[in-house]
């Protein structure tokens, strides 16, 4: 495997988007405020997005728009389909955040603590 | 125009933005406007599934581009039979929860708008061809769920709702991932593609595939372990969402995994899984809802533990496993959102929501008793109803097999199912009355609903013959891959 640039910056790309998936389990299997297990959620969200964007690259390639001039770049075109899903992904991923937040408001004024250890009133 | 299937997603899409506007013009409209909607599907509904035996799949496409490039709705007899019952189940809790509890008008307009939601995003998890749009109706259906459940303004209903944001927010984190490596290793989102192309993929990262989708929409369809979040929903949410729950976003996840599982993925191995994850799932719940005394909870149990026998009916894959699990899920709809609707009258005043609350109630709610004790022989088995049935062709079917430890462990399941709900029964009938507890008669449109499903489970017991047509047409439709594929790629295409 050659060291080249994009090599380099495929394989950070790639190896930070999983960091990033990692980073978000951790938090919301290991923290016990709720408020940094929803912004472990959002960090697992941001995580995925990042790997599907990254996914569609070409090296040296350019946007999927046919502007004058770049009409025979085809080959080169960066994916688009990637794209658009990750959009949806994204707000997907603020509206479940919002109503999480809601919740984490809720809980916080029934059971006067932000800890998850105080919340377990429904078991078994 | 025309009756197409996009109707299913674009008048309830339209009747929700246009809620809140004539809410100001006559405040009874919010009420009334997802009656007039669910009652547009009943009807599109009957005129769909009539079309059918003339033409075939009916494969829209959306927005001029055609598969496998664009998004296109199938309506083929199992999706048109699933998309139907959702249709009936929402009407009919709809119709239930018309004047089920004095919420004031702000309340109530989110509650309806979000009734309507839950039962469009299922119906579009059913319908759709294309596998991103799939994971896009199911997060409709999951956020609608999470603001449901945390209706009532209590601390354990916002608890539930967290728990299930949380196993939630992983499901689709880990459906995304799956149709993220699918999507590198293919090339296409379109289901019916897909299955073509599947078979080139690398048998490693098939598994690891397979193994995301399995966990992602196993929680969904509530296998074991991936459940925890259910008891908790299903006993916190207000009582006719549980019976939705039940009767309708839990058959769109079993419908969402198995849809992956059979067209898209064909490996022979995984109907073992299949079985033993339905089994486990099976013990596990109905040996938990022995031990609960809360009514609400051990209903939740016993949904997850039917879910089980389906997957083990799915699991064992012949032709007439699997007509025998399209039965069990339309008993299960019926008689479930039945069994939720009649306890919620049960339960209306009291707090625990605990069986021995109960005791004695069958003299002062004679009906309701009766609709109670009507599905709880029902869902056992026992004829003239209709759970009979089903449960009598799962076991020809594993017979056929020759699977007999498989029948001796489901028949055993059975007689724990008949003790957790006789023993309920007994405390209506025979407990001591108590004089001092007040009781809510239903209103009328619950007689009328408890009524009507009542009706179908004893007519259906007796002249199954009126089902069963339909239910071989869908399960015909489901083992047939190359119909799916050919009628999404090249013939029908309905613009």
């Amino acid at each position: 495997m050659s060291f080249d640039y994009q090599n380099i910056v495929t394989i950070s790309v790639y190896g930070s988007a999983i960091a990033l998936i990692l980073i978000g389990i951790y938090a919301v299997l290991i923290k016990k405020n709720l408020i940094k297990i929803v912004i472990g959620m959002s960090i697992v969200d941001a995580g995925i997005h990042l790997l599907f964007v990254a996914i569609g690259y070409i090296n040296n390639g350019t946007a999927p728009i046919f502007s004058p001039g770049n009409e025979d770049r085809v080959l080169d075109m960066v994916d688009p389909v990637p794209q658009a899903l990750v959009l949806t992904a994204i707000v997907i991923g603020f509206a479940t955040t919002a109503v999480a937040l809601a919740l984490v408001i809720r809980l916080y004024k029934h059971h006067g603590s932000a800890s998850i250890d105080n919340i377990k009133s429904l078991k078994w | 125009m025309s009756i197409t299937p996009v109707h299913y997603i674009a008048v309830p899409l339209l009747a929700a933005f246009l809620i809140p506007l004539l809410a100001k013009l006559h405040k009874e409209l919010v009420r009334i406007v997802p009656g007039l909607v669910f009652l547009y599907f009943l009807i599109i509904s009957v005129t769909l599934m009539q079309q059918l035996p003339e033409t075939g799949t009916i494969s829209e496409v959306i927005a001029g581009w055609s598969a496998p490039w664009g998004i296109n709705l199938v309506f083929s007899p199992f999706s048109g039979f699933l998309a139907s019952l959702m249709s009936f189940i929402g009407f009919l809790a709809w119709l239930y929860s018309y004047r089920f509890k004095k919420v004031d008008f702000a309340q109530s307009q989110k509650y309806f708008i979000l009734l309507m939601m839950l039962v469009t995003g299922s119906i579009g998890i059913v319908l759709t061809g294309d596998i991103f749009n799939l994971f896009v109706f199911l997060e409709i259906v999951a956020i609608s769920s999470y603001s449901l459940t945390s209706f009532y303004s209590g601390r354990d209903s916002a608890e539930a709702a967290f728990k299930q944001l949380l196993i939630g927010s992983f499901a689709s984190a880990f459906i995304l991932l799956g149709i993220l490596i699918l999507y590198t290793q293919t090339g296409t989102l379109n289901m019916a593609d897909l299955a073509t192309k599947v078979h080139l993929i690398a048998p490693s990262v098939k598994i690891s595939i397979l193994v995301l989708f399995l966990v992602g929409f196993g929680i969904e369809a509530e296998m074991f372990p991936l459940n925890g979040w259910a008891p908790d929903v299903y006993s916190q949410a207000p009582g006719p969402i549980g019976s939705v729950f039940a009767g309708v976003v839990v058959k769109a996840g079993i419908y969402a995994l198995i849809r992956v599982l059979y067209t898209i993925f064909d490996i022979p191995e995984i109907t073992h899984l299949l079985i033993i994850l339905g089994v486990i799932t099976m013990i596990i719940a109905e040996v938990a809802a022995l031990r609960q005394d809360n009514l609400k909870r051990m209903l939740a149990y016993s949904s997850i533990g039917q879910m089980g026998v389906v997957l083990i009916a799915f699991g064992i894959g012949t032709n007439t496993a699997i007509f025998a699990a399209l039965f069990l899920m339309f008993n299960h709809a019926i008689i479930k959102s039945m069994l939720f609707f009649s306890s919620s009258y049960l339960l209306y005043n009291s707090t625990t929501k605990a069986i021995t609350h109960l005791t004695g109630f069958a003299k002062k709610m004679p009906f309701v008793a009766f609709i109670f004790a009507l599905g709880a022989f029902a869902i056992v088995g026992l004829p003239p109803f209709s759970g009979f049935w089903s449960k009598l062709y799962l076991l020809m079917a594993a017979a056929d097999q020759k699977m007999l430890l498989l029948i001796g462990t489901i028949l055993v399941i059975s007689v724990v199912e008949i003790i957790y709900y006789f023993r309920v029964i007994g405390k209506l009938y025979y407990g001591k009355e108590e004089n001092n507890i007040e009781i809510q008669k239903p209103s009328i449109n619950g007689y009328i609903v408890m009524g009507i499903l009542g009706a179908i489970i004893i007519v259906v017991g007796v002249y199954p013959d009126l089902i069963t047509g339909i239910i071989h047409n869908a399960a015909d439709a489901l083992s047939d891959k190359s119909t799916y594929i050919q009628s999404v790629i090249t013939e029908n295409i309905v613009r």
